[in-house]
């Protein structure tokens, strides 16, 4: 407890810091906004509501991406884990594709899927699918042999491994999967509407550097990473809620 | 084969081998009979096949020669028929300890109320009656071992395989569930081959004790201590003349 206030007093200490180097050095506020005036926009943008279309539609991609990258990712990291032969046909192909800088795809991917949501979506996807597919595979790979013999003895079937064995006790390896993806999706999201958006919070900053409004890239910033946290926060909930039982005693 | 059917062996193994790849064989032409509702003992160092021979019996393991045959038909493959217990209690930690029990049931079909009834009288009957709900990580490591011994119960296997399942138990735990054990198999009059290094614990537990060395069965010593074995036993003179002639006969054994 004494540490979160000490942390929440750092958090003051530096924001007054901040705001008396701005005052005092006299810095360019197109260089350095105040703190002072970086809550002031983004007050004004939460107040007319200019700012929420954005806020939805960056959380929308990022969910999206997330839960399509999720699903595949945990999909083929299972398909590989069980099909050996497949394994070592792709997964050589599939680090390669990783390899390449996605982003890099986004103008591409403009070209496929055109302007808005889409390709942002795809990215997001693209980037999320990779921890999730490494840590299903790592993770199914690790499942302790004496509970496979007992698997065996109980003449279970393939499925049934599968689903009532090795999926429970990979768990922990793929949900510090989903987590790493959580960051990486809010990335996907906000660097692809850099390229290709035309709403969001990534665009928005867009915007704002063209009009040179630094305080509202400031405020945007904010807003990013609180979407980041909560997204954060919600994983480790979801998290602490699937190994409710892994985790007892 | 014109001994009288009682001793010819609910588990008859003959002359079987096994071995990994070109490696020496790790069980080298074994021969045993278990009689139907005998309790029998296998002793020997680590790494002289004992563990191999189990998974040989268990049907984990299938034999390069030779052919181990349960209630005179073949063994292709594990069974519901045998129960088996592991060195370790290999337990799964995110179900409860009644679904742990019942594993082996919800693995053929969705366990009923009666068979739920039946693992709480299992558990009851390890003295864990309160911890049903309770999951693994929240017991003590003889509370896993019971466990996993009640799980392997739950099927009414005519066979029970036990694979060192105390060893890492402390002494005074050790010993409550060896009494435990030969209740249950009391229960049912189950066959039971049971695997250990510790040459006191196989002369309270079995009938018979053959010892394996170098991938072969060397010796058998039968245990006449009257049954029910009762804890004061273990000081009496019998029983340590017992223990003497197996650890003498251990010595012998290459």
């Amino acid at each position: 407890m004494t540490a979160r206030l000490a942390s929440a007093f750092l958090l003051l200490v530096l924001l007054a810091a901040w705001e008396a180097w701005c005052r005092l050095g006299g810095v360019p506020a197109l260089i350095v906004p105040a703190p002072s005036a970086v809550f002031a926009t983004l007050w004004s943008e939460i107040a007319t509501g200019r700012l929420w279309p954005h806020l939805r539609i960056t959380a929308t991609e990022m969910a999206l991406g997330l839960a399509l990258g999720c699903a595949v990712g945990l999909g083929i990291g299972i398909l590989l884990a069980e099909a050996g032969f497949l394994r070592r046909l792709l997964h050589p192909y599939i680090v390669a594709s990783q390899v390449v800088p996605k982003l890099a795809l986004g103008p591409l991917f403009i070209v496929w899927f055109g302007f808005g949501m889409t390709p942002t979506v795809v990215i997001t996807a693209l980037i999320c699918f990779f921890p999730l597919m490494e840590n299903t595979l790592t993770g199914l790979a690790q499942v302790d042999p004496a509970r496979r013999e007992l698997f065996r003895m109980l003449g279970a079937s393939r499925l049934q491994t599968l689903l009532r064995l090795k999926l429970p006790s990979a768990l922990p390896v793929i949900l510090a999967g989903l987590r790493v993806a959580v960051v990486l999706a809010l990335v996907g999201a906000v660097v692809g509407e850099f390229i290709g958006g035309r709403a969001g919070l990534g665009a928005s900053i867009i915007a704002a550097q063209s009009v040179m409004d630094s305080s509202l890239m400031f405020a945007l910033f904010i807003v990013i990473t609180l979407l980041g946290m909560v997204f954060y926060q919600a994983a480790l909930l979801t998290e602490r809620l699937l190994l409710r039982h892994h985790l007892k005693g | 084969m014109s001994i009288e059917p009682a001793t010819d062996g609910f588990v008859a193994i003959d002359g079987a081998s096994f071995r990994y790849g070109t490696e020496p064989p790790i069980v080298d032409r074994v021969d045993w009979a278990i009689p139907r509702g005998a309790f029998h003992c296998l002793v020997g160092r680590s790494g002289s096949g004992k563990t191999t021979l189990l998974k040989l019996a268990a049907g984990l393991l299938a034999p390069d020669r030779g052919s181990v045959r349960i209630d005179g038909s073949a063994l292709t493959g594990p069974g519901s028929r045998i129960g088996f217990v592991f060195q370790q209690p290999t337990l799964l930690d995110w179900l409860s300890v009644l679904d742990n029990v019942l594993l082996p049931v919800s693995l053929k079909r969705r366990p009923a109320a009666q068979d739920r009834d039946e693992a709480r009288a299992l558990l009851e009957r390890v003295g864990l009656g309160a911890f049903g709900e309770r999951h693994p990580g929240q017991l003590s490591g003889g509370q896993q071992s019971r466990v996993a011994v009640a799980r392997a119960l739950i099927t009414q296997p005519d066979l029970l395989l036990l694979d060192e399942p105390f060893a890492a138990l402390d002494a005074l735990t050790r010993e409550e569930l060896q009494d435990d054990l030969l209740a249950l198999c009391a229960l049912h009059a189950t066959t039971v081959l049971f695997v250990t290094h510790d040459i006191t614990e196989a002369v309270y537990l079995a009938d018979r004790v053959a010892i394996m060395a170098a991938s072969r069965l060397h010796h058998d010593m039968p245990i006449d201590l009257p049954r029910p074995r009762r804890r004061e036993m273990r000081y009496g003179q019998p029983f340590n003349a017992l223990c003497r002639a197996l650890r003498q006969a251990m010595d012998e054994a290459p």
